[in-house]
């Protein structure tokens, strides 16, 4: 859909777009998923040199709920806070950034206690539904379920790897109040496309195995090709594994 | 809009043997999935800048075998620098020009990477839309770290000139600054200093006078394994 028209039709649903930096976070009883909060980008930017810098941040669960809030202040343009974030429903979700007060990308890494990997967040939006398009989304997006389809509002196409000890997996992230029902569609080199529908709850987030997409091809490392449609705005990381895969150390990367 | 002058990206990365290195040479797949690069050319340099191949690429294809190309045309070569050069008309990379890419050391346990290919101006400045400053460039590090090196992996593109590079980092407040010049495609890796005198490693700055292929790096110390391989920010967006 070209923009001017999309910019429409949120009129007249009356959806509205909040900006939001936010990140994506994992725990496994061996991971530890760290924040690190920081304004370092913005020292030479006028009204934003002078400190201290309060920051907040919201962790959401898998389910949407909020697990905890954090609240931290940098001294200075220079301060970094790191900030533990504790184990929520699901062990994946993503926390959103009062970013006012501050201006620059902020990480967030995971650690096996022998080494971390890391990467940042995004800076884009939440959209709010009012209440009665909330009911006609969700009402259209039952009846479309039925038959596994979708609301074809948003479309993200994205790489995923998948060899013998190594694998890409995506974790989604449903950035609304409204529960987005997700298409995937994708199969492995030279298998027909398998397609599959994940709900995922308002502020929700969910970890998608590549294995549930279909046999791998045959090459020692093979690539899927992966469509997702959404009935509202989400956006996703790659999550990568090493040959224990979701049991092993992990990483979390952007992707556009 | 698309015009009929094809767009240009000189993107850059550096690969090292015994990795699956995969290079995604569209953003993303467009519905029929039939956009692709209107030319390719890849270059790859031994840290002294030497060329030892350049090789135009089908642009058809939607991914490159980095790993593959290399044990082709340079086994046993070590570090390379990895230069793309591509035409490309605005609707392959309509949010901003840069690429993806798949990195897993063959074997490992860690985990693969995924990283965004770093695009650089290399003496070619008016090939992208860069608005600001992007030659002072900074990445902090997680303070409470365990155990793993870092590095910044540097390479210049420009055709002709040597570049100095400053290269600063921060423990516990304190400031150290290191000076060093790269040759015309030369590239190197900068060790960092885990800790100094009793401070971790809080962040780096790599200053040049112009843009640098540039990556923050971190190896697993029992192995060398890569794992972090990432991009630095610029301080003026």
């Amino acid at each position: 859909m070209a923009n001017p028209l999309r910019g429409l039709a949120r009129r007249l649903l009356g959806v509205r777009r909040t900006p939001t930096y936010y990140l994506p976070w994992l725990t496994r009883p061996d991971l530890q998923c760290v924040l690190l909060l920081n304004n370092v980008e913005a020292r030479f930017k006028a009204g934003y040199t002078q400190g201290p810098f309060p920051v907040s941040a919201c962790q959401y669960d898998a389910d949407g709920a909020v697990v905890r809030r954090y609240e931290a202040t940098l001294a200075d343009n220079l301060d970094t806070a790191e900030v533990v974030l504790d184990a929520g429903a699901g062990g994946c979700g993503f926390v959103t950034v009062d970013t006012r007060r501050i201006h620059s990308d902020l990480y967030v890494t995971l650690s096996d206690g022998e080494s971390y990997t890391a990467t940042h967040g995004r800076g884009e939006f939440v959209e709010h539904y009012p209440a009665r398009t909330r009911a006609l989304v969700r009402g259209l997006g039952a009846l479309l379920a039925v038959a596994g389809r979708t609301i074809p509002a948003f479309t993200r196409d994205q790489y995923v790897y998948d060899g013998a000890d190594s694998r890409s997996h995506l974790l989604l992230m449903n950035l609304s109040n409204v529960p987005n029902r997700i298409r995937i569609v994708g199969g492995g080199e030279g298998h027909a496309a398998a397609a599959r529908l994940v709900t995922l709850p308002p502020m929700g987030s969910r970890l998608v195995d590549v294995a549930s997409l279909g046999p791998r091809g045959t090459g020692a490392l093979s690539v899927r090709r992966i469509r997702l449609t959404g009935n509202a705005w989400f956006n996703l990381y790659v999550v990568g594994a090493g040959a224990r895969d979701l049991d092993g150390p992990l990483s979390l990367m952007h992707v556009k | 809009m698309s015009s009929n002058r094809p767009s240009a990206l000189l993107s850059t990365t550096f690969h090292e043997e015994g990795y699956d290195h995969l290079v995604e040479l569209v953003h993303q797949r467009d519905s029929d999935a039939r956009r692709h690069l209107e030319s390719l050319d890849v270059a790859l340099h031994d840290p002294d800048g030497k060329v030892l191949v350049s090789l135009p690429v089908d642009p058809r294809q939607e991914l490159l075998d980095l790993g593959a190309l290399v044990a082709a045309h340079a086994p046993g070569a070590g570090r390379l620098m990895v230069a793309f050069d591509a035409r490309y008309d605005e609707r392959i990379f309509p949010y901003r020009p840069h690429h993806y890419a798949y990195l897993h050391r063959r074997g490992s346990a860690l985990p693969s990477l995924y990283y965004a290919v770093n695009a650089v101006l290399g003496g070619v400045p008016d090939r992208i839309g860069a608005t600001g400053l992007n030659n002072f460039e900074t990445y902090l590090f997680l303070r409470r770290g365990t155990g793993e090196r870092h590095s910044v992996l540097l390479g210049n593109l420009s055709r002709f000139a040597p570049s100095d590079v400053e290269i600063f980092t921060y423990y516990g407040g304190a400031r150290h600054a290191r000076e060093m010049t790269l040759g015309p495609k030369a590239h190197l890796e900068v060790a960092l200093d885990p800790e100094r005198e009793g401070a971790r490693l809080e962040r780096v700055e790599v200053k040049a006078l112009f843009r640098l292929a540039s990556y923050v790096v971190g190896r697993r110390v029992s192995s060398g394994e890569l794992v972090l391989f990432d991009h630095l920010f610029t301080y003026f967006k």
